[in-house]
Order: C-alpha cells, then sequence, then structure tokens
C-alpha cells in the first residue's frame, strides 16, 4: 500500500538539520496544520457562500453578485467585512455572558470536527482511534450553544428557534449515528483513515455508496438537518420565528453563526465524501494506473501528484454535495415541525436501524464484499 | 480457536436459564400487546404468570448445581440465590394475580405494567446472583427504575406522582452513595470487580486500608438499608406505600425487599468477612431503631397500606437479627422467614386490594363489622394479619421464633428481648384490626360496610384474586404447620453455597476465567 | 521531565480547576439555568480528564451522551418549565446552610483523609492505547457479557416506562353504576381528607 508522503517527518529532519533538537522542531510543527486547516475551513466557507448566491441566482434565473471581483467572486469577502465593522448589540435584558457564549459554542466544535478529517493518507492532522466517532459526538455540543444564544437572548422567537433547533439536533444525531455505524462496521474501525482506505482499490466501484445506498441516503438526509438547511431550516424558518435563535443577533457575534453554519456544511459534505465517496481516491485507482504505466510508487514527483489529486478529489466530492444541497435548498418546500420530527424518529431511524442489521447479515455472509 | 468460542465455551449460561425465561416472557408480553391490542391484555398477564411458573420450574431444576459460576464470574447461581429468585418469581406471580383487576380498575394499561413488573422481576433476581460490582449495581438499579415507574403508574392520582418522585430522589442519592462505596472497594482492590477477588486483596486491613473499608461499609449499607427500608433510611417507605398502586406495595415489600437481603448477604459475607464485627455493630443498631420506630409508628396509623409500610419496616427489623446473628442457622432463618413472610404480606395485600377495590377506602376504622359482610375476605385478612404478629400455630409464628432462637445462639440477648417486646406491640396493632372486622355489632357498622356492594367473583379479573386469597390463605395456615421441607429448604441453601466457604478456603474459581491477560493481547 | 510529561500536568491542572469550578457553580449559583450550564462544563472537563487517561472512546462517549443527551434534555425541561416564583425568604436560612456547608465540610475531610493514608493499589501494567476501541469490544462479549445486556433490558424498559408516563392517554369516564370502584388513571383509595365520613 502506497504510504503517501510524511510531511510531518521530513519537516523536523529538515529542522534538525539546521541543528534544532527533535522536541523544539515537533513545536514547531504543531500548530502548523492546524493553522492551516482553519485556514482552509475559512476559505471553503467563502467559496459556499459564493456558491451558495450564484447557484442560487442561476436556479432563479438571476445574474447574482457580479461586481465585486471577477464573477462576484469577492462578495463574501465584503459581506464579512460589513460583518466585522457593524455595531455589535446587545439586547436588553439579555444575559450579556450567554449571549456572548452561545455562538462561540456553536463554532468551537464545528472547527474542532476538522482534526479528522484527512485530505489523503498522511493529510490529516490526526489520526484517531474514534476518528468519525468524535465527530459525531462533538456536533452533539452544538445544541447547547443554540439553547444558549436562544435563552439568552430574552425573546420568545430566540427561544423557540433554539429549542426547535435542539430538538431536531438531538433527533437527527440517532439515524446518523446508526449510518455512520453500518460503515463503521463494513471497515472494522473508527478510524476516517481506514475508512477510505477499505473503499480503495477498485476505483469508483469500491465506493461506500454503491454497498450502502440507503445509508448514504439516511445520512446525507440526517446531515442536511443537522446543519439546518432547507429543507430542515427550521429553527430559523422565516415566516414562523423572524430568524429563530439568530434574531437578536448582530454584528461579529451574528457572523460566527453565520461562518458556523456554512463550515458545517463544508464539513458534512466532506464527511459523506470520506464515508461513502471514498474520500482522496481518483475514480480509477491510481496505483493499478502507474503499475501500467511501469512507474515505481515510490517516485516523489508521483508521490507528490497523488498527494495534490487526493486534495483535489476530496475538495471536489464535498463541493459536489454542496452545490447539491443549495440545489436542494430551491427545489424542496420546508417540513413542518411535526413532519420533521415524524421522519425522523418514525421513519429514519426504524430505516436506519434495518439497514444496519442487513449490513451485519450481508458482513457476514459475503465477507469479500462488506468487509471481513 | 478466536475469541468468540473461546468465550462461548467458558460462559456456562445456563445458569441464567430462569432469567432467560423471564426475559422471554417480558418480550413475549410487550410484543403481544402490541400484535394484539388492549383487549389481550388480561391473556398476557396470565403468560406471564405462566412464564413465572416455568422460571420457578427452571430454578427447581438448577437446584445443587455443581457449575454454579456464569459469565465468567459475573453470575454466582448457588443455592442461596436460587431460594432468593424463586422468592422473587413467586412474589411476582402472586403480584400480578392481584393486579389484573386492580390495575384495569383504574383505566391504565395492564401489559405495560406486568412488563416493567417483569422488569423489576428480573433486575431482583440478577442483584440475587450478582457477583461482581457491574452486575450488582446494574441489576439495582434495573430493580430500582423499574420500581419508580412503578410506583408512578396511576399518574394522574397527585399521591402517586408524589410518591414516584420521592422514591426516585432519594433512591438516586441511595444509589449515587452506593456507587461510591463501591468504587473505593474496586481502588482498594486495585482494579478488582469480582466479590471473592476482592475479598482476596483486602486481607491487609492494618496498613492504612481499614479506613478506606470501612468508609465502603459504611456507603455500601447506606444503599442496601435504603432498598430494605430499615431505619434511619426509611422515610421513603410510608409515602410510597400510600401512594402507590397496592399491587406494586405488595411487590416492594416483599420482592425488592428479598432482593435487598440477598445482596446484604452476599456482598456482606463474601467481601466485608474482614470487618464482620463492624458491620454486624451497624446492623444492630439498625435492626433495634427499625423495630421500635416500625411497630410503634405503625400504631399510630389510620390508613392501611401505612400501617402495613411500617410494619414492613419492623418486619425488616426482625429479619436483620438473622443477619446480625453470622451463623449459618441465621442466615437460614432469614430465607425461611422471607420466603414465609412473602405469603402472609401477599395475602395481607391481597385482601386490602379486595377492599379498596370493592368500596375505595383503605382506612382502617371503615373495616368495621366486615365480617357480617365478606366472611372469606374477614377470615384472609385475619389469618394473615396474625401471621405477621406472629401468633401460633400460623405460620410466621415459626419464622419469628426461628429467627429469635438463632438469635438467642449467637448471644443476642438484648436484641431477641427487644424483638419480643416489640413483636407484642405489634399483636396489638395487627389484632386492633381483626377485633375491627370481626367483633363489633350490626349497628356499629361502619357505611362503607353498609353500603358494600354483593360479591361477584365472575367480573372480568376477580378469579385470579380469588385464587391469590386462597393459595395465600392455605400457604398462611398450612407452612406453619408443615414447615420441616422449608426448614431443610433454607438450611441446605446455606449449607451448599459456595458464599460462606470462601471465607475458609482459598478461592478456587479462577480456573473458570479467562485469563485478563489473553483478554487485553 | 519531558515535553509530554509537562503538557499533561498541565492540562490535569486546567481540567481539574475547571471541573471543581464548574461544579461549585452548578451547586451555589442561585439560576438554574446557569447551574445547568455549568453542569455541561462539569462534564466536558470530565472527558478532558478521560483524555489523559488514554481512555479516548470513554471521553467521545461522555461527550455524546452527558453533554449532547443529558444536558440538552436538562436545559429542554428548564426552558419548557420557564416559570418565575419568588419565594419566600427562608427564615434563619443561614443556619440551615451553615450546617450544610459543615457536613459538607466535614465528609471532604474525612473523605480526603481516607484517600491519602490509604495505600492505593495501582496497576501498572500499561495497556496498548491504540486498540481502546477493540479492548471495550472484547470486554463487553466476554466478563461484562452479562451486564452488557441486562443494559438493554433496562433501557428498553426505561424508554417504555418513560413513553408510558409522558403520553397522552384516553381518560375513561367513571362509571358510577357499577358495584365497584372505576377510577381514570388514578388510586382507588380515596384520599384521605375525603374518606373521613
Amino acid at each position: 500500500m502506497n504510504s503517501g508522503i510524511d510531511l510531518q517527518g521530513s519537516f523536523i529532519q529538515s529542522l534538525q538539520q539546521l541543528g534544532i533538537p527533535p522536541e523544539i522542531a515537533k513545536i514547531f510543527w504543531l500548530p502548523l496544520p492546524m493553522v492551516l486547516m482553519v485556514i482552509g475551513a475559512v476559505v471553503g466557507v467563502l467559496v459556499s457562500v459564493w456558491l451558495e448566491r450564484k447557484i442560487s441566482a442561476a436556479a432563479q434565473q438571476r445574474i447574482g453578485p457580479e461586481f465585486a471581483g471577477p464573477l462576484g467572486v469577492l462578495q463574501p469577502v465584503a459581506d464579512g467585512l460589513k460583518l466585522v465593522f457593524k455595531e455589535d448589540i446587545v439586547p436588553a435584558q439579555a444575559d450579556n455572558w450567554l449571549f456572548t457564549l452561545g455562538p462561540v459554542l456553536v463554532v468551537i466544535p464545528v472547527i474542532l470536527s476538522f482534526l479528522i478529517v484527512p485530505f489523503g493518507q498522511n493529510l490529516l492532522i490526526t489520526d484517531l482511534n474514534v476518528g468519525i466517532f468524535l465527530w459525531i459526538s462533538l456536533s452533539s455540543i452544538a445544541p447547547i450553544g443554540l439553547l444558549m444564544s436562544g435563552y439568552a437572548s430574552n425573546n420568545k422567537y430566540s427561544l423557540l428557534g433554539g429549542l426547535r433547533a435542539a430538538a431536531q439536533s438531538i433527533s437527527y444525531e440517532i439515524p446518523l449515528a446508526l449510518a455512520v455505524l453500518a460503515v463503521a462496521m463494513m471497515s472494522n474501525s473508527l478510524s476516517t483513515i481506514d475508512i477510505v482506505q477499505q473503499q480503495s482499490g477498485y476505483g469508483i466501484l469500491g465506493w461506500n455508496v454503491w454497498r450502502q445506498p440507503v445509508g448514504f441516503l439516511i445520512f446525507w438526509i440526517a446531515a442536511l438537518a443537522e446543519c439546518e438547511r432547507l429543507p430542515f431550516d427550521l429553527p430559523e424558518a422565516e415566516e414562523e420565528l423572524v430568524a429563530g435563535y439568530q434574531t437578536e443577533y448582530a454584528g461579529m457575534r451574528f457572523a460566527l453563526f453565520y461562518v458556523g453554519s456554512y463550515i458545517n456544511l463544508v464539513l458534512s459534505a466532506l464527511i459523506v465524501a470520506i464515508l461513502y465517496l471514498g474520500g482522496w481516491e481518483f475514480p480509477i485507482p491510481l496505483d493499478s494506473l502507474a503499475g501500467w504505466l511501469g512507474i515505481s510508487e515510490t517516485t516523489p514527483w508521483l508521490q507528490v501528484v497523488t498527494a495534490s489529486l487526493g486534495i483535489i478529489m476530496t475538495v471536489l466530492k464535498a463541493y459536489f454535495l454542496v452545490f447539491i444541497a443549495v440545489l436542494l435548498r430551491w427545489t424542496l418546500p420546508r417540513v413542518r415541525i411535526d413532519q420533521l420530527l415524524n421522519l425522523g424518529w418514525k421513519f429514519l431511524l426504524p430505516v436506519a436501524l434495518v439497514n444496519l442489521l442487513l449490513t451485519a447479515g450481508l458482513k457476514l455472509a459475503f465477507p469479500i464484499a462488506f468487509g471481513g | 480457536m478466536d475469541f468468540s468460542s473461546t468465550v462461548a465455551s467458558q460462559l456456562n449460561a445456563g445458569v441464567i436459564l430462569p432469567e432467560g425465561l423471564v426475559i422471554i416472557t417480558l418480550m413475549v408480553v410487550l410484543v403481544g400487546d402490541i400484535i394484539l391490542g388492549r383487549n389481550a391484555s388480561r391473556q398476557l398477564s396470565y403468560v406471564a404468570i405462566a412464564g413465572l411458573l416455568g422460571s420457578v420450574v427452571a430454578l427447581y431444576f438448577q437446584w445443587d448445581n455443581s457449575q454454579t459460576i456464569g459469565f465468567l464470574g459475573g453470575f454466582n447461581g448457588d443455592n442461596l440465590s436460587i431460594v432468593f429468585r424463586g422468592t422473587i418469581v413467586l412474589s411476582t406471580a402472586f403480584t400480578i394475580l392481584m393486579s389484573i383487576r386492580y390495575i384495569q380498575q383504574s383505566g391504565t394499561a395492564l401489559a405495560e405494567f406486568v412488563s416493567i413488573l417483569l422488569t423489576a422481576t428480573l433486575g431482583a433476581m440478577f442483584l440475587c446472583g450478582a457477583n461482581d460490582l457491574v452486575m450488582i449495581f446494574l441489576s439495582l438499579e434495573t430493580l430500582s427504575i423499574s420500581s419508580y415507574l412503578l410506583t408512578g403508574y396511576t399518574k394522574r392520582d397527585p399521591r402517586s406522582n408524589e410518591a414516584a418522585l420521592k422514591y426516585l430522589l432519594i433512591g438516586a442519592a441511595s444509589s449515587a452513595i452506593f456507587l461510591y462505596g463501591v468504587s473505593l472497594l474496586y481502588g482498594l482492590s486495585g482494579g478488582e470487580i469480582r466479590l471473592d477477588a476482592i475479598a482476596a486483596q483486602l486481607t491487609d486491613l492494618s496498613s492504612g486500608q481499614s479506613l478506606g473499608v470501612a468508609i465502603a461499609l459504611v456507603f455500601a449499607i447506606a444503599g442496601i438499608a435504603f432498598k430494605i427500608s430499615a431505619v434511619p433510611f426509611h422515610q421513603w417507605t410510608p409515602d410510597v406505600y400510600e401512594g402507590s398502586p397496592t399491587p406494586v406495595v405488595a411487590f416492594l415489600s416483599v420482592g425488592s425487599k428479598a432482593a435487598g437481603f440477598a445482596l446484604a448477604i452476599r456482598l456482606l459475607v463474601t467481601v466485608f468477612g474482614q470487618v464482620t464485627p463492624e458491620w454486624q455493630f451497624i446492623f444492630t443498631a439498625l435492626a433495634v431503631l427499625s423495630m421500635i420506630l416500625g411497630n410503634v409508628v405503625a400504631l399510630a396509623q389510620t390508613s392501611m397500606k401505612r400501617m402495613l409500610a411500617y410494619s414492613s419496616i419492623a418486619q425488616a427489623g426482625f429479619v436483620m437479627i438473622g443477619l446480625v446473628a453470622g451463623s449459618d442457622d441465621g442466615y437460614a432463618s432469614m430465607v425461611f422467614y422471607l420466603f414465609i413472610y412473602l405469603f402472609m404480606n401477599l395475602g395481607a395485600f391481597t385482601c386490602v386490594i379486595l377492599f379498596s377495590l370493592r368500596t375505595g377506602t383503605d382506612q382502617i376504622a371503615e373495616y368495621s363489622g366486615l365480617y357480617q359482610k365478606d366472611p372469606l375476605l374477614t377470615l384472609a385478612l385475619s389469618i394473615c394479619l396474625l401471621s405477621l404478629g406472629g401468633i401460633p400455630p400460623l405460620a410466621g409464628f415459626f419464622g419469628k421464633i426461628y429467627l429469635f432462637w438463632v438469635g438467642w445462639q449467637a448471644g443476642l440477648y438484648g436484641l431477641v428481648l427487644l424483638g419480643l417486646v416489640t413483636s407484642v406491640v405489634s399483636i396489638y396493632y395487627y389484632i386492633r384490626v381483626v377485633k375491627m372486622m370481626v367483633v363489633k355489632e350490626p349497628h356499629e357498622m361502619s357505611d362503607t360496610v353498609k353500603n358494600y356492594p354483593p360479591i361477584r367473583w365472575n367480573l372480568p379479573g376477580m378469579r385470579p384474586l380469588q385464587v391469590g386469597l386462597v393459595l395465600s390463605l392455605v400457604a398462611t395456615t398450612l407452612a406453619g404447620i408443615l414447615s420441616n421441607p422449608l426448614f431443610n429448604l433454607a438450611n441446605s441453601s446455606i449449607s451448599n453455597s459456595s458464599v460462606f466457604q470462601t471465607a475458609s478456603t482459598p478461592v478456587i474459581l479462577s480456573e473458570s476465567i479467562i485469563n485478563r491477560q489473553s483478554l487485553s493481547e | 521531565m519531558n515535553l509530554a510529561e509537562g503538557v499533561q500536568i498541565v492540562s490535569f491542572g486546567i481540567l481539574a480547576v475547571m471541573m471543581l469550578g464548574a461544579a461549585l457553580g452548578v451547586v451555589l449559583l442561585n439560576q438554574i439555568v446557569y447551574s445547568a450550564f455549568l453542569l455541561g462544563g462539569v462534564f466536558m472537563s470530565i472527558s478532558g480528564l478521560y483524555i489523559l487517561l488514554n481512555a479516548d472512546f470513554v471521553a467521545a462517549a461522555q461527550i455524546l451522551i452527558y453533554v449532547g443527551a443529558v444536558n440538552v434534555l436538562i436545559l429542554f425541561a428548564i426552558m419548557l418549565v420557564n416559570k418565575k416564583e419568588e419565594f419566600k425568604p427562608v427564615r434563619n436560612r443561614w443556619i440551615r446552610q451553615g450546617a450544610t456547608a459543615l457536613v459538607c465540610v466535614g465528609l471532604l475531610a474525612l473523605l480526603s483523609t481516607m484517600v491519602l493514608a490509604t495505600p492505593w493499589a495501582v496497576d501498572t501494567t500499561t495497556v496498548n492505547a491504540s486498540s481502546t476501541i477493540i479492548q471495550i469490544g472484547k470486554h463487553f462479549f466476554s466478563d461484562f457479557l452479562l451486564p452488557f445486556e441486562l443494559a438493554s433490558v433496562l433501557l428498553l424498559m426505561a424508554m417504555v416506562g418513560a413513553i408510558i408516563l409522558a403520553r397522552r392517554d384516553f381518560i375513561p369516564e367513571r362509571k358510577a353504576t357499577t358495584t365497584e370502584v372505576e377510577t381514570a388513571l388514578t388510586l382507588p383509595e380515596r384520599p384521605r381528607e375525603l374518606s373521613g365520613s
């Protein structure tokens, strides 16, 4: 198996050659991937905001942003700058502490979850044992933040929005976790690296989406609900609740929510790509391609090409899913709260359980195809 | 050999066959209720009784089983646990008999009630045989949580709500304390969870371990004393007994209490064998307080359920004499008394249920003159109450005499004398009810009894009540006279159990346990 | 002391202070919402301690279950019952508070003496930390098999019970004609105040 390039190893080695002891070198290395990932996440948000605007416009036969930069690509930056300079208002009799802490608590877990998103064999911050489970458990912190901001706003709509958001998040976490469990069962591991590697070898045919079509759909629906995207954006349903828990927020605090929701969307799309669409794998298995062409796996330029292709593939798959999410926004009507809960508890949950059972049975019956 | 077959060959899963039957019954009731609807719930409760009786049969065939340790040390199905499990299963079967009519009359769902009751039974049964700390805590919680649910089952009644809430809060607190004590044991023994392994580690008490063991002991006893409602951990009892549906009270007073005593015997004898004088002292205090307070306060009660609540506190005090005696005979007398207590107490509760179903009250004053209207009920209630009071030749007398005799043998003169005195007090308040029912002239009859409805046993759900009434009446009357088999049963259950031999012989069970090292590879 | 140990000690200190502070806040604060939010802080700090103990799966499960489910439910309950009620100040409240504090400090002293006096048997064998999930799985299916299965029964019944207590019931009408007592989801015994007649 191609182990890819070891950035950390080579970085520390090069620092050591400069005469720096390995421990200090490691300290220098530690923040690098994290900073890189945060920057990547922010850029991802800007891109997806721009995509959202452009695709929405196209769906409605408008042009969308066009003046700020070529094709309006700088529009999200302009939005962000506006939010930074806006006045930060705290409503009267609101709870100042909780009002500030709420959005922070919503954003931090989402950013932390990028810890486990791999872009290549060694291109991730940390290959945790619990991998995908960490993402599930971190995403369960967000409802606390939502409840907090809903409560602290001193506004009925905010409180209702916060309660709705928490209820929705709790309900859809269960089918989500069950769908992930089926995948984890096939890969015998929770680690994201192992999950992707288990899909490699047969190109596009080996991806989990063929083996877990039901799980894929459940996961995508539940992930949309977790991100509060249409058709599940009840917590901020503007016709009913003004803007839900965001009603009273302005300026930077609002920006946190805004950024948080888009990071969450990108993150969910990345996770779907990893779990079901083969992660960084190219649709044609690169190893065998290199084998046919007679190129050794350890050739440095091939490794660089593989790594960059891996990053590109992951991002492309993720943005394809973001594209679908935006299209869904303009094709589906919003569900009612009771329909939402019915769908979650009475349909997705049993189907996810059956899917899990079926996967277990298939794994016992055909250990070759479903991970022995 | 791979992992699963290695484990499967050592599980010895047959020891939990009785529990397995209860689980299957539980599933049948639950799923059957979903499929068949509410109309079938009475048939389902008969199914539940059949399952429980099947469980008793399974228990009978496990008697004197040579392989008692199952699940790699998690469960010990020795004769001691079989006796206690049998008591619990029987009490549940009786409880279901008396609850069919009661629950249906209150408009609540019967099948769910039965299934929660079966879960409580399951927890209590596992508690009797639990051999490691995790198992003990988990089965304790199964029993407790089901009990909270049952207590609040008549959910539109504020008394029931209050009872459930009180029980939940106090129970959660006592579980937490128990868990803290048990976690200390885990730490003191260096990470062992099996009771015999812990006991093997706690041998050296001189070198600073004594304080830790003492605190663990006190905390564990606090948890156990809550379950058996010994004074001063009894405050929940009267309110919970008054507010719960009466069949639940019957189960709590017998099944749950028996499980608590089983836990007490196993935990104290196995783990705290080194500090036997200390726990015997604590239990002496608990027994003294329970007997005095239970019996004296019961005198002042006007409600039948509350009176039985205090009487059950007092009875727990009597049973504790056997525990304090600390000999094989002492434990045998506990088993014997609990078995008899099962019939007489459940019989009394059946009568209380019957009366409250017909008249809608459980005030003691309302019972006056019942003899003229309902002789069977009067007879059964009188016999059961007199037996509870310990009047010869009824069963309760023999149970008490055995307890007191054992206590006297063990040199607990003060405790036995106090038991005798408080027994006399208890006879007073039991006889008060009997006198109320039997002696009154027709013109002294209470209004309720004057309007007593005609006795009809053919109403739906009345037949099982009648069966339960007659059975407990017969058992209470005859168990005293024909008590020899029961004596032998109790004695052999104690003498054949490994619990009481581990104190003298080294641990010999380890070969059936897979090596922890091989697991952690 | 190398880098890893230093980081461990410092993070243990931070987590312990966070946990104790949050726990004190849960108990001492007057507003119940703050207590509930701080409880979430306690749970998260405990999860941090689990990570320090190399128990990564337990840490993640702690967050998922306690923060994501238990604490959110507590908050739900508090926010749905958002009823402001002014309580009468209890006279001589300081006596009660003082007594409580005394008992608590006494318990703390007792337990700390015990903790310090006891020679704890520490298991020094290091477990291979790279496969905690596999370890847990093996234990679940060998020596913890029975508790594991019992827990499933317990959870099933807790769910059934919660649904029974929470569902909207059909309330039968009380029929006065029958010979026996029939009630609507209440006890057949009359309350004590009514039964005096």
